[in-house]
C-alpha cells in the first residue's frame, strides 16, 4: 500500500554547529507547531483581557469565567489555598487543548509528540516530588517508600516513576493513535474511493466519514485528555502537599 | 520528505524545548490572563465592598435620625401636654383666686357700706335729736312765754330726750 506513511514529527531545520551547547539539535514539526499555538495562547490572552472595564461584558465576561472555573478546579481538587497553581494548570489546559486541535488546522498535533507529553508529566513529577519534600521534609519524603512495610519500596519507587510515564503515554498514545487512525481511515477511504468511485476527479468517500471520526479523535479526545492531565496533575499535586 | 524524527522517540533536546515552551506559556498566561482578570475582580470586589460599607452606613445614619426624631417628637408632644396641663392648673388657680378675692372685695364692700350706713344713721339721729331740741326749746319758750336760759333749758330738754330715748 503506497502512500500511507506515519513518521514522527519532521525535522525541518537544524541549528547551526556553530552555536555552543544547542548546536545540530533539530527544530522539529513539533517545535514550529507549539510555537504557532503559543502565540495564538498569547494573542487569546491579549485579546480577552484588552480593554477591561469594571462592568464585564463579551470577551471579559469569557475570560473571568474561565478563571473562575479554573480556581473552582483548583479549589475542589486541590483544597484552599493552592490558587497559585491556577495558571499552571490553565497553561496545562490551554497547551495541550490547542496543541491537540492544531491537527484541525492541518497541523501536526503538538501532542502527537511523546516529547512534548513526557516534558509536561516531567514538570508534574518535580511538583509532586518538591511539594512531598516541601511538606513532608526530606526524612518523611524517603520514609514515605517504605510504606505500609519496607518490602515494599521497590514497588513504591517504580509507582512514583510510573506516575509520569503512564501521564505522557496515556495522553500521547491517545492523541497519535487518533492521528494514526484517521491517516489510515483517509487512506483506505481514497482506495475505497478509487476503487468504486473510479471515475471521479475526486475522492469522494474521504468526505463525511472521517470528518465525523475527526470529532472523536480530534475534538472529544482532544479537550478529554487536556482535561485528564490537568486533573491528575491536580489531584497528585494536592495529594502531595495534604499528605 | 525530508528528515523525520521516530513516531515514538525520545530526544532529551525536545523535552527541555518543550519545558522552556511551558515556562513561557506559563508565565504569558500568568501575566496576560490571570494577571488583569484578578485585579479587575479584586477591584470589583473592593468596589461592590465600599458600596456596601457605604448602603449600611446610610440606613445606620437613617436609622438613627428616625430614631432621634421619634424621640424628639414625643417629646415635643409630651412637653405640648405639660403646657397644656399647668396652663389649666394656672388657669384654675387664678380663677379661684379671682373668686376668692372678689368675695372677699365684696364682703369688704359689703361691710364698709354698712359701716357707712351706721354711722349716716347715726349722723341723722343726732341731728334729729338737736333739731328736736331746738324745736322744743322754741315750743318751751312759745310756751311758757318767758325767757328762759336757753342753756339750761337745752339741758333739761337733752334730759328729757335721753329718757324718753
Amino acid at each position: 500500500m503506497g502512500g500511507i506513511n506515519i513518521t514522527g514529527p519532521e525535522i525541518l531545520w537544524e541549528l547551526p554547529e556553530s552555536i555552543p551547547l544547542i548546536g545540530g539539535q533539530p527544530i522539529t514539526e513539533t517545535m514550529r507547531n507549539a510555537w504557532i499555538v503559543m502565540l495564538f495562547i498569547f494573542l487569546l490572552c491579549v485579546f480577552l483581557t484588552h480593554r477591561m472595564e469594571k462592568v464585564p461584558k463579551g470577551k471579559q465576561a469569557l475570560a473571568e469565567k474561565a478563571v473562575m472555573m479554573i480556581d473552582n478546579l483548583v479549589d475542589g481538587t486541590m483544597g484552599p489555598g493552592c490558587r497559585s497553581f491556577s495558571p499552571y494548570i490553565a497553561t496545562l489546559l490551554m497547551f495541550s487543548f490547542c496543541g491537540s486541535l492544531a491537527s484541525l488546522f492541518f497541523m501536526r498535533p503538538v501532542t502527537g509528540d511523546l516529547n512534548t507529553t513526557l516534558g509536561w508529566a516531567l514538570i508534574t513529577f518535580v511538583l509532586i516530588t518538591f511539594n512531598k519534600i516541601k511538606y513532608n521534609g526530606i526524612g518523611g519524603y524517603l520514609k514515605g517508600f517504605l510504606e505500609p512495610v519496607f518490602v515494599m519500596a521497590p514497588l513504591n519507587v517504580l509507582s512514583e516513576v510510573a506516575t509520569p510515564v503512564a501521564m505522557s503515554f496515556r495522553h500521547f498514545g491517545n492523541i497519535a493513535g487518533g492521528l494514526v487512525i484517521s491517516t489510515l481511515l483517509m487512506a483506505a477511504m481514497g482506495a475505497l474511493s478509487d476503487l468504486i468511485l473510479g471515475f471521479l476527479p475526486v475522492p469522494l468517500l474521504q468526505i463525511g466519514l472521517p470528518g465525523i471520526l475527526s470529532l472523536y479523535f480530534d475534538v472529544f479526545t482532544s479537550a478529554m485528555q487536556a482535561f485528564i492531565f490537568s486533573m491528575l496533575t491536580m489531584a497528585y499535586v494536592g495529594d502531595a502537599r495534604s499528605s | 520528505m525530508g528528515n523525520v524524527l521516530p513516531f515514538v522517540g525520545f530526544t532529551p533536546w525536545e523535552i527541555i524545548v518543550t519545558i522552556c515552551n511551558t515556562l513561557i506559556t506559563f508565565l504569558v498566561i500568568k501575566k496576560f490572563l490571570f494577571k488583569p482578570v484578578r485585579k479587575m475582580m479584586a477591584a470589583r470586589e473592593e468596589e461592590v465592598q465600599t458600596m456596601y460599607t457605604a448602603a449600611e452606613k446610610a440606613q445606620t445614619e437613617a436609622e438613627q435620625l428616625r430614631s432621634e426624631y421619634t424621640e424628639r417628637l414625643s417629646k415635643a408632644k409630651e412637653e405640648a401636654a405639660e403646657i397644656v396641663g399647668s396652663a389649666t392648673r394656672r388657669a384654675t388657680v387664678r380663677s379661684e383666686e379671682i373668686l376668692k378675692e372678689s368675695s372677699q372685695q365684696a364682703a369688704a364692700m359689703m361691710k364698709k357700706a354698712e359701716s357707712t350706713i351706721e354711722q349716716e344713721r347715726k349722723k341723722a339721729m343726732n341731728e334729729l335729736k338737736d333739731e328736736v331740741a331746738s324745736l322744743s326749746v322754741m315750743i318751751a319758750s312759745k310756751v311758757v312765754e318767758r325767757d328762759v336760759n336757753e342753756a339750761d333749758h337745752e339741758r333739761f330738754i337733752e334730759d328729757f330726750i335721753d329718757k324718753v330715748g
